[in-house]
């Protein structure tokens, strides 16, 4: 204090109040722009998840929400999220996320199954973090459409898939997995096995 | 220095990843797409081009001792507001980029211009070696990509080059292909200099 010409930059307080200043300026800054994406990422991952049941149900996704609206209904029970898809009056069976670990994180997908819970109309990933290449390749077509019309539950117990080699021709009750990914391709069965007791038990 | 001195230098002359061998981490971890690299050069064009500009602005302002704390909330921030650009307009691409949008944060070219260029020059001249710093990164991304993209998928930008006789190199989709082709491009532009000095 009683050195009154010393200038305020060569404080020791400066470099916390500079700090402090810049700290704040640029939180404010984030916290705006943080604000101004939040609507338009949700509606994104919204609008995402609404193509991804219609689809598993092979609905048309051309209109999304109109379609959406109109065939599936979101239920709850539990705390378990499901979705009801209803056509023409006939149920075309139950949707729920699935979800299990893979290689490198965790794997969610989606998994529509007839309304007895024995047949699987078809499986959507949702999202996953596998090698891009080999593990991601659950996410192609070919991988994903070889599940459709599977018997899933015989007896109320699950049926294991027998896993063959790629390119090999896929039987009844077999499952193709991917050359180079085996972590992941048994990722993607194991969790359709473990989640769909637990939801055909509440149901 | 003349502007187009400055571009030149921070992009080809001293470019970061082949003379300085910064940035590498990143250069080996999106490489497997010519997209994923395009889009993670222009993130850090941005990167460096604004983070250098607010640095040089304030450098006389900011305090010796905790210069690096100020210099890594500016560049934090702009990241993160590419981060949240992308996943606002570009779901598809912040999605295939996954973590490494973030991690641009962590990339050593953009500290390293702040500490050596940006903390001692004029605001414009900073932004100019920014983005030559960026496009002289981008440019390697986009050469490794291209190889890595070719052989490991078969395409270009997505667009399907290879025939259906072609045998994907699942090497070239992984991380050690990244390592081959990163040094051999560095060995081939760093080896007729050598020779010369």
């Amino acid at each position: 204090m009683n050195n009154g010409k010393k200038l305020f930059r060569d404080t020791r307080v400066y470099p916390v109040v500079f700090m402090l200043i810049i700290t704040i300026l640029f939180i404010g800054i984030l916290a705006t722009f943080y604000q101004l994406s939040l609507e338009k990422v949700e509606t994104y991952r919204q609008t995402v998840l609404k193509k991804m049941v219609l689809s598993v149900f092979e609905l048309p996704v051309n209109n999304i929400d109109k379609n959406f609206s109109k065939y599936i209904s979101m239920k709850n029970v539990d705390d378990l999220n499901y979705y009801v898809a209803v056509k023409d009056s006939n149920s075309l069976g139950y949707c729920f996320p699935i979800s299990g670990s893979g290689l490198w994180g965790t794997i969610n997908a989606l998994l529509a199954v007839t309304p007895d819970f024995k047949e699987i109309i078809n499986i959507e990933i949702v999202s996953q973090n596998e090698t891009p290449g080999l593990g991601g390749r659950i996410t192609e077509d070919w991988y994903k459409k070889q599940f459709q019309g599977k018997i899933l539950i015989v007896n109320d117990e699950v049926r294991l898939f027998k896993m063959i080699p790629e390119n090999e021709k896929v039987g009844i009750g077999e499952v193709s997995q991917i050359t180079g990914a085996t972590a992941s391709s048994k990722a993607v069965v194991d969790m359709i096995y473990k989640n769909v007791l637990k939801y055909k038990a509440k149901l | 220095m003349k502007i187009k001195e400055i571009f030149v230098t921070s992009a080809f002359t001293q470019n970061s990843v082949w003379k300085q061998i910064l940035g590498i981490c990143s250069a080996l971890a999106v490489t497997n797409l010519m997209m994923n690299s395009l889009v993670m050069g222009l993130g850090v064009i941005f990167t460096l081009a604004l983070s250098g500009f607010t640095i040089s602005l304030i450098r006389n302002f900011i305090p010796k001792r905790i210069r690096m704390m100020v210099q890594t909330l500016i560049i934090a921030s702009y990241v993160i507001i590419v981060d949240l650009f992308l996943k606002a307009n570009y779901p598809e691409i912040s999605k295939s980029l996954g973590p490494y949008v973030g991690l641009i944060i962590t990339n050593c070219i953009i500290m390293g211009r702040a500490e050596a260029f940006a903390g001692k020059n004029s605001p414009f001249e900073s932004i100019i070696d920014g983005i030559g710093a960026g496009v002289g990164y981008t440019l390697v991304l986009l050469v490794i990509a291209f190889v890595r993209e070719l052989f490991g998928f078969g395409t270009l930008f997505g667009f399907q080059i290879m025939g259906d006789w072609w045998t994907k190199w699942s090497i070239m989709v992984m991380a050690p292909s990244a390592f081959f082709m990163l040094s051999i491009l560095i060995w081939i532009i760093n080896t007729p200099k050598k020779q010369v000095g």
